[in-house]
C-alpha cells in the first residue's frame, strides 16, 4: 500500500503536465496552460517523426508489392527470392555476422574481464581504441586495409615483409573482411560487454567464485558468461544488423555479400529491390526488437553507417 | 489564529488517502518538525505547504492569507531537498542568487545578499565553485542559503540530513538550528529520524499513515508518549502483555510478576483487562538503597556493549527485557545467567 | 572501487607482465586492422610517387577544387542534418521524456529509433527512391493532389536537400537514443528548486534545464556530424558516385586512382580522419562535461 502510494506520488508528478488529473481547482488550471501547450506540441513532434518514419517504408512496401499491373502481390518477393545469386550472397553475409559475432566474443568477453579484473590501468587505452573505429569511418578502413593487405604486408615506415597479400584468396579476403567488420563493431561490443560487467560487479563474482573453491573454467562458464549473456546478445544483433546489410567494405574487397548485390540489382531492376529492402528493414526491426528484448529496455541500440 | 495553519488538510492519490485531516496551528519563529516512517504522508503534507501537491480538500492559510492554491512560484517559501537539488551549471554564488534574480532584483543587491547569506552558512571560500565540488554537507549549506536568500516566510527540510555521513549529520542540524534562531524564521523540518527531531525542534508532530499521532515538545513525545506508535517509534521501547490486577492500586501482573503503574486512568479498567505495558531501557536499573516502586527478579541474558551505553538484556518470568545502563570504566557487570534483582519507578511502566 | 582498482594491480606487481600478456590478443587485433592500416595511409600521404618524402600531397589537397568542394558538401550536408536532426530529434525526445506523453509511445519511439539509425546504406537509398523519386509514392501523391509538383519546383532527390532528407531518417533517430538519458537525467528536484524559487516553467527551462542540457545536445550533434561525414553505403547507392561528397570521391580513388595520385588520395583519407578526430575530441569533453552535471 505504502509502495502503491508512493508510485502514485511519481506518477503524480510526471503527468502534471496531464490536464486528466485536474480536479477542478481554478488555479491548477491556468497553472496549467503552458504544460497542456507543451503537451500538445509534444503530440506534433511525436506525429511529425512518425510520419518521417513511417512513410518511407510504406512506399518501399507498396511499391515491392505492385510489380504486377493494377494488383498489389508478392510478384516481387517471390522474383526476389527465386534469384539463386539472393540466396548465395544472403547467406555469405549471415555466415560472416556470425563469424564476425563469434570472433569478436572471443577477443573481447576475455579482454574485457581481463581489464576489469587484473588491469584496471588498461582501461583508458582500451576505452580509447575502441572509439577509433568513430574516427576511421569504413570507408577509410578499407581503404587502409587494402593498402596494406592486398600488398606483400611489410611493417609501416620500413622493408620488413612479414606475409603475402590476403586479399588473393578467397579465405584470406573474409578473413580480412571479417576483421574489418570485427572493428566496425568494436565499439559497440566493447562497451556492451564492459558495461554488462559493471553493472553486476564482476570482480567481486569472481572473486566470491574463488573463495568459494571454483576453478577458472567454472568461473567462466558458470559465473561471468550467464551474467554477461544478455550484454553480449545485444551486441551481437547489433553487430548483426550492421554486417548483414554492409555495402562499403564487401564491394570494395569484392566480397560477393548481400549489401553489394542489393546495390547491383538496384541498378537493373525496378521492384525486387523494393522487396529486398523492406525484408531488410524487418531483419533490422527484429535484432532491435530482440536488444529491447533481451535487455529490458536498457539496451543500447545503436549503430555506424 | 496561527502564522501558518493547515485546517482539515486531506490528499488522496487515487483511492488512496495519503494524509487524512491533518490540521496544525504553527507559530512565527517556531521550529516544527513531522516525524514518521516512510509513506506516512509527512512529506506530502510538507509539499502542499510548498505548493507541489494541490490537498485534495482542506485549507492552508500562511500570514492569514488563504495559499492553498496558489502555484509554488507564487508562494514565498523556501525549500530544501534531501537530494539537495543544486543547479550543477551554476556557481554556489548564482545557486544562491538564483531565486534573487528571478524576481528582478539589481545585481548590485543580489551580491550583496549573496556575500551575506554565504556568511551565514560559512562558504565564502566556495563562492565560485561548481556544487560537484562540494562536499554533500557543503551541498546542503548552499542549498540552505539559496533558501533563505529570498527571505522566505517559511523554512521548509524535506529529510535535508539524510544524505550525509553520521558526524556532518549532527554538526549541520545544530548549524541550521542556530541559523533559525537567529534569523527568527518558522521552519518545518521532516525527518525519519527520531533523535534528529527530538534534538533540533521547538515541537515534535508524529504521524503515521497519513493521521496525526501526537503533537508535543521534545520532551513530552519522549517521556509521556499517548500511544504505542509513539512509544515506539520515539526511542526504543520493551513492550509486554499483561494483565490488570488491580485497577485501584495501579497493579497488574506480567508472566505472574507484579508491576505498579502510576498511568491516571488505569482506575477506570477492570481486573482480568488485557494490557500491553512499555518500559523505556534506561528506566530500568540495578536494584540499589533507595528502593523504587518496582523490585523484580531477573536472570541476565546477555550484555552488549554500545560505547557510552551498556545494554543488558534481562529475562523477567518468560519476557526479555533491555535494561541500558550508562558506562563507566569501574562498572561491574553481572555474569550471563546471574540471577539479579532490577527495579524502575511506577512511572516508568507505561500502558498504552 | 576507484581505491580498489589503484591498489590490486599494486599488490601483484611482480606478475604484471603476466596480466598484459592476457590482454594482449586484444592489442595485437587492434594494431594490425586499425593501427597498420592508418599508418599506411599516414605514410601513403607524405611520398610522392618517386617513394620520397613530401608535404607536397597536403599542399595538392588544398588547392584542388573538386577536392575542396568535395570537403565542403560534404560539411555542409553533416551540419545541416546534425542540427536539423539535432533539432529534431531533440524535440522528440524532450516529447516521449518530460513532455508528458503517455508511456507507451516512449518505448514504441524508442525502439523505433534504433531500428531507423541502423537501417542505412542501400536499402534506406531505395526506400527514399521509393518515396522522393522521380515516380515516389509522396512526390505523386503531391502532384496528384495537391498539384504541387517537387521536382519543378526545384527538388532533387540526387542532389544536396535530398541526400540531406535521406539522411534525416537515421540522425534524427540516433539524437533520439542518445537524448533520452540525458533528458531523464534532469532531476524532479531542479524543477521542484527553481519554481520553489520562483521560477516559472519556462524561466525554469531558459535557465536551469536548457544550460543543463546543452553539452549533451552540442556533444550528441557533433556525434551525428559524423555519423553523416563517415557515411558512403547510402550516398552511393542513390547516386551511383554522382554526387560529389568525400566519401564518394575517396570511393572513386579506391577504385581506380581518378586522381593519377595515389599520394593524394591518402592525403584525402587522412583529412577526413583530422576532422573526424576533431569531432571526437569535442563530443568527449562535451560528454564529460555533461555527465558531471547529470550524474
Amino acid at each position: 500500500m505504502a509502495s502503491k502510494g508512493l508510485r502514485k506520488v511519481v506518477a503524480m508528478s510526471d503527468t502534471s503536465f496531464d490536464i486528466s488529473v485536474d480536479q477542478g481547482e481554478p488555479d491548477k488550471k491556468t497553472r496549467s496552460l503552458l504544460r497542456i501547450g507543451g503537451r500538445f506540441w509534444s503530440w506534433v513532434w511525436f506525429i511529425l517523426g512518425a510520419i518521417y518514419f513511417l512513410v518511407p517504408l510504406f512506399a518501399t512496401l507498396r511499391h515491392s508489392l505492385r510489380m504486377e499491373r493494377d494488383v498489389l502481390g508478392f510478384k516481387a518477393y517471390e522474383r526476389a527470392f527465386e534469384d539463386p545469386s539472393f540466396l548465395e550472397t544472403f547467406l555469405l553475409s549471415n555466415a560472416l555476422a556470425v563469424a564476425t559475432i563469434l570472433c569478436s566474443t572471443l577477443l573481447i568477453v576475455p579482454t574485457a574481464y581481463w581489464i576489469r579484473l587484473r588491469l584496471p590501468q588498461a582501461r583508458r587505452i582500451a576505452e580509447f581504441i575502441t572509439l577509433l573505429p568513430f574516427v576511421i569511418p569504413a570507408i577509410i578502413l578499407v581503404f587502409g586495409l587494402i593498402r596494406t593487405y592486398s600488398t606483400h604486408f611489410t611493417i609501416p615506415f620500413t622493408d620488413i615483409e612479414l606475409f603475402q597479400p590476403l586479399t588473393t584468396t578467397k579465405f584470406g579476403t573474409y578473413a580480412l573482411i571479417t576483421a574489418g567488420y570485427m572493428v566496425l563493431a568494436m565499439p559497440y561490443m566493447y562497451r556492451s560487454v564492459d558495461t554488462g560487467m559493471r553493472v553486476v560487479d564482476i570482480r567481486t563474482l569472481t572473486e566470491a567464485a574463488q573463495s568459494l573453491g571454483a576453478g577458472w573454467f567454472t568461473i567462466i562458464t558458470q559465473v561471468i558468461l550467464p551474467n554477461v549473456r544478455s550484454a553480449l546478445l545485444s551486441g551481437a544483433l547489433l553487430t548483426f544488423a550492421i554486417v548483414v546489410g554492409e555495402v562499403t567494405l564487401a564491394s570494395f574487397l569484392g566480397v560477393d555479400a548481400f549489401g553489394p548485390y542489393l546495390f547491383l540489382i538496384g541498378q537493373h531492376k525496378a521492384y525486387e529491390p523494393a522487396a529486398l529492402s523492406f525484408v531488410t528493414f524487418l531483419m533490422t526491426w527484429f535484432a532491435m526488437g530482440m536488444i529491447q528484448f533481451v535487455t529490458g529496455g536498457q539496451g543500447q541500440a545503436t549503430g555506424a553507417h | 489564529m496561527s502564522y501558518l495553519s493547515l485546517e482539515n488538510v486531506t490528499k488522496q492519490f487515487g483511492d488512496v488517502v495519503v494524509v487524512d485531516k491533518f490540521n496544525l496551528g504553527i507559530e512565527k519563529g517556531e521550529f516544527v518538525s513531522f516525524l514518521g516512517p516512510s509513506g506516512c504522508g509527512k512529506t506530502t503534507t510538507l509539499r502542499m505547504v510548498a505548493g507541489f501537491e494541490l490537498p485534495t480538500s482542506g485549507r492552508i492559510t500562511l500570514d492569514g492569507v488563504d495559499i492553498t492554491d496558489k502555484a509554488p512560484n507564487q508562494r514565498n517559501v523556501g525549500m530544501i531537498f534531501q537530494a539537495y537539488a543544486l543547479f550543477p551549471n551554476m556557481t554556489v554564488a548564482q545557486n544562491i542568487g538564483f531565486g534573487l534574480r528571478i524576481r528582478k532584483m539589481n545585481s548590485t543587491d543580489v551580491h550583496a545578499r549573496v556575500d551575506e547569506m554565504l556568511s551565514l552558512v560559512n562558504l565564502e571560500k566556495h563562492a565560485n565553485k561548481y556544487p560537484y565540488q562540494l562536499s554533500g554537507g557543503q551541498q546542503q549549506r548552499v542549498s540552505l542559503a539559496r533558501a533563505l536568500a529570498i527571505r522566505p516566510e517559511v523554512l521548509l527540510l524535506d529529510e535535508p540530513l539524510s544524505a550525509l555521513d553520521a558526524k556532518i549529520r549532527v554538526s549541520l542540524r545544530q548549524e541550521i538550528r542556530a541559523i533559525q534562531r537567529r534569523l527568527g524564521i518558522t521552519a518545518i523540518f521532516v525527518t525519519h529520524d527520531q533523535e534528529e527531531a527530538l534534538s533540533i525542534s521547538d515541537r515534535i508532530v508524529v504521524m503515521n499513515v497519513g493521521e496525526m499521532e501526537q503533537v508535543g515538545s521534545p520532551f513530552e513525545i519522549y517521556n509521556f508518549p499517548k500511544t504505542q506508535f509513539v512509544a515506539n517509534f520515539v526511542g526504543s521501547l520493551n513492550n509486554a502483555d499483561a494483565e490488570v490486577v488491580d485497577p485501584a492500586n495501579g497493579i497488574l501482573a506480567m508472566d505472574g510478576v507484579h508491576f505498579k503503574t502510576a498511568e491516571e486512568d488505569f482506575s477506570s479498567r477492570k481486573k482480568g483487562d488485557k494490557v500491553k505495558i512499555s518500559v523505556r531501557p534506561e528506566r530500568f536499573s540495578f536494584a540499589v538503597e533507595p528502593k523504587k516502586d518496582n523490585v523484580i527478579d531477573c536472570t541476565i541474558e546477555s550484555i552488549t556493549f554500545l560505547g557510552a551505553v551498556v545494554r543488558i538484556q534481562i529475562k523477567i518470568g518468560n519476557t526479555s527485557f533491555n535494561m541500558d545502563t550508562f558506562n563507566n570504566p569501574f562498572l561491574e557487570l553481572p555474569a550471563i545467567g546471574a540471577k539479579e534483582q532490577v527495579m524502575c519507578s511506577k512511572e516508568a511502566v507505561l500502558v498504552l | 572501487m576507484a581505491q580498489t582498482s589503484m591498489t590490486l594491480p599494486k599488490a601483484k606487481e611482480p606478475s604484471n607482465l603476466k596480466n598484459w600478456l592476457g590482454v594482449s590478443p586484444f592489442f595485437l587485433f587492434a594494431i594490425m586492422f586499425i593501427l597498420f592500416p592508418s599508418l599506411y595511409l599516414v605514410e601513403g600521404s607524405f611520398f610522392n610517387q618517386e617513394g620520397q618524402f613530401t608535404l607536397q600531397n597536403y599542399v595538392l589537397l588544398l588547392q584542388t577544387p573538386a577536392i575542396v568542394n568535395a570537403y565542403k558538401l560534404s560539411i555542409q550536408i553533416s551540419a545541416a542534418t546534425a542540427i536539423g536532426g539535432g533539432i529534431f530529434g531533440f524535440l522528440l525526445a524532450y516529447s516521449i521524456t518530460v513532455g508528458g506523453l503517455p508511456r507507451q509511445l516512449r518505448s514504441a519511439l524508442i525502439t523505433f529509433s534504433g531500428v531507423a539509425s541502423n537501417f542505412a546504406g542501400v536499402p534506406l537509398a531505395f526506400a527514399f527512391i521509393a518515396t522522393l523519386g522521380r515516380r515516389g509514392f509522396v512526390t505523386l501523391l503531391l502532384k496528384d493532389n495537391l498539384n504541387i509538383d517537387l521536382y519543378q519546383a526545384g527538388f532533387d532527390l540526387y542532389t544536396f536537400w535530398g541526400l540531406t532528407a535521406i539522411y534525416m531518417f537515421f540522425q534524427f533517430p540516433l539524437m533520439v537514443l542518445v537524448m533520452v538519458p540525458a533528458l531523464d537525467g534532469l532531476k524532479r528536484e531542479w524543477r521542484e528548486a527553481a519554481e520553489n524559487l520562483g521560477a516559472s516553467y519556462f524561466q525554469y527551462w531558459t535557465r536551469v534545464a536548457m544550460p543543463i542540457l546543452l553539452p549533451s545536445i552540442l556533444g550528441s550533434m557533433i556525434l551525428l556530424f559524423g555519423n553523416a561525414f563517415g557515411a558512403y553505403a547510402t550516398a552511393y547507392a542513390l547516386t551511383g558516385g554522382r554526387l560529389g561528397i568525400i566519401t564518394i570521391q575517396i570511393g572513386a580513388q579506391i577504385r581506380g586512382d581518378v586522381l593519377h595520385n595515389p599520394g593524394l588520395g591518402y592525403a584525402m583519407a587522412m583529412g577526413m580522419v583530422i576532422i573526424m578526430a576533431i569531432s571526437l575530441v569535442g563530443y568527449s569533453w562535451l560528454q564529460k562535461v555533461s555527465e558531471r552535471w547529470l550524474r
